[in-house]
């Protein structure tokens, strides 16, 4: 699959499966395109070139109503939680129930409220999304995303600025969610620790291509130097850490000269 | 050599790029009558938003326009001992020009430019695409009934905006300036036509909120999500609108009043 922003070729004849019932965690640098993968795999956006096929669908060629019903199959962890500011806690975990079943009223108040405790907010559910923590609007999002029971759960960068206590939880209930509700997990993260505490699947991205993927344990040990700048964390490697630049002595020797520094 | 030219064709192109964007989600908004006549409440809380909430400038606007219609024709209708013809003056002008045209005009500042910021935040902070992935389609859950509530609201504030205004052009013209109260009721009901004044207000109206709104939601859903985004395109509806609603307006007058 190829896919272009403005001509630039964010993923160029990309390769990737993706097991049915594990946890995938697709890491990479900054910029490789990660979260632009998930919005490719939930049809938010199309590819140049190729196919994106989730579960037997071809999801570039569905009609705007197939994919609609296609998405009640998915469920997707944004990076900002992306709760609805006008509803409640309890309002925007019903949502996706009262959107696309006719369950009583009770029935819909239950299921609600086993999703808020299974991420710890039964208590918060009259709470505005505005009187919540950063983590607390993630793990209400995350009850959100999975009130319809979903196949396939995206994940995007879910460990970003949360504090230990939260990450923990987050970790231990990516992992029970995948495993009590038999989901597939694409999981964005560069949070490598985590990523390779629960995934059975990794696959690092750079440069718009697939580096390397396998078990964590064959992606610990690969060869490549990019993986390895990418696991240990290094500055200096095949993946720039500076963007270009012309010299830097001679950049602040002569500034002013083009009128960037008065 | 030829940048400029660039540059223009540029700018050409994407203006009409962004008429083709903007007509596609109007038909596709229009095309979510369905959804929103079954999902009513939705509806309703969005012409409380627009509409409602809107009342008071609207109100107050009116009054104060009504009483100065009353004060300026009067010093100009007592000049010819026609004082009498105050109220058809102050009903005629509010039926026929300034309600349709100032509601709009205020319409498009405060219940406008609120639509535009809040679908442009909705956007920044990823709830349209979370809505997405839930698989509800957000142009016909958030676009289409704010796009129906604007067309229902700004014609009903229309006719509050005229009732306040000739009753605030009676309080200063018969209460305070001493206009014989019958004649300025009389002449109004005696001039003032039904089907052609009102009802043509009333188109107007109607005319401009749909203009007004597709403006407003089309701004917000297609705003670049930053800050300054948001800030560009809640200028650009009240720009935009209000320049749409002047404009429509002496085409709507020159076919509804121009004799030929």
């Amino acid at each position: 699959m190829t896919f272009l922003r403005e001509k630039r070729a964010i993923f160029s004849d990309l390769s990737l499966r993706i097991p049915k019932g594990k946890i995938t965690a697709i890491m990479g640098p900054s910029g490789t395109g990660k979260t632009t993968l998930l919005r490719l795999i939930g049809g938010q956006l199309k590819p140049d070139q190729g196919d994106v096929v989730v579960d037997g669908h071809s999801v570039p060629s569905l009609s705007r109503k197939q994919l609609f019903e296609l998405r009640q199959r998915m469920g997707m962890l944004f990076q900002s939680g992306a709760l609805f500011s006008e509803l409640t806690v309890f309002e925007n975990v019903a949502f996706p129930l009262r959107v696309h079943t006719k369950l009583p009223e009770d029935m819909i108040r239950d299921l609600v409220l086993i999703k808020l405790e299974s991420v710890g907010l039964r208590g918060a559910r009259d709470l505005m999304p505005s009187e919540l923590s950063g983590g607390m609007s993630r793990r209400v999002a995350l009850a959100r995303a999975i009130a319809l029971d979903p196949e396939l759960m995206m994940y995007d960068e879910p460990f970003v600025g949360q504090d230990p206590i939260t990450l923990g939880v987050l970790v231990k209930l990516i992992r029970q969610l995948n495993d009590a509700l038999n989901m597939t997990t694409v999981l964005v993260s560069h949070d490598i620790d985590e990523c390779l505490s629960i995934a059975d699947h990794v696959c690092v991205l750079s440069g718009g291509k697939v580096l390397v993927q396998g078990s964590p344990e064959e992606i610990l040990q690969s060869d490549l130097s990019e993986v390895k700048q990418f696991i240990q964390g290094l500055p200096d490697g095949p993946v720039p850490f500076r963007y270009p630049a012309n010299d830097f002595a001679e950049d602040i020797l002569f500034a002013g000269k083009d009128g960037v520094a008065g | 050599m030829f940048g400029w030219l660039q540059q223009i064709g540029h700018r050409v192109l994407s203006i009409v790029a962004g008429l083709g964007r903007s007509a596609q989600l109007l038909l596709a908004a229009l095309m979510g009558l369905g959804y929103v006549l079954k999902n009513f409440r939705l509806l309703i809380k969005q012409v409380y938003v627009t509409g409602v909430l809107s009342i008071a400038i609207i109100g107050v606007s009116g009054l104060f326009i009504g009483m100065v219609l009353g004060l300026q024709g009067y010093s100009i209708l007592v000049d010819f001992g026609a004082e009498d013809a105050l109220g058809q003056m102050v009903a005629l002008t509010l039926l026929r020009e300034l309600s349709p045209v100032v509601a709009a005009l205020l319409f498009a500042g405060r219940a406008g430019s609120a639509l535009t910021a809040e679908i442009g935040l909705m956007k920044a902070t990823e709830q349209l695409a979370s809505m997405e992935m839930i698989g509800v389609d957000p142009v016909k859950r958030v676009i289409a009934p704010r796009l129906y509530a604007g067309i229902i609201a700004l014609p009903l504030l229309c006719i509050l905006f005229s009732i306040i205004g000739v009753w605030g052009g009676m309080l200063v013209g018969v209460e305070w300036l001493g206009v014989f109260d019958g004649s300025y009721w009389g002449n109004m009901q005696a001039s003032v036509s039904f089907t052609h004044d009102v009802m043509n207000g009333v188109i107007k109206s109607i005319v401009f909120a749909f203009v007004v709104t597709w403006i407003a939601v089309f701004q917000g859903y297609d705003l670049e999500p930053t800050s300054e985004g948001i800030s560009r395109a809640t200028t650009k509806t009240v720009v935009h609108g209000s320049l749409a609603v002047l404009g429509l307006d002496f085409v709507l007058t020159a076919l509804m009043f121009g004799d030929f």
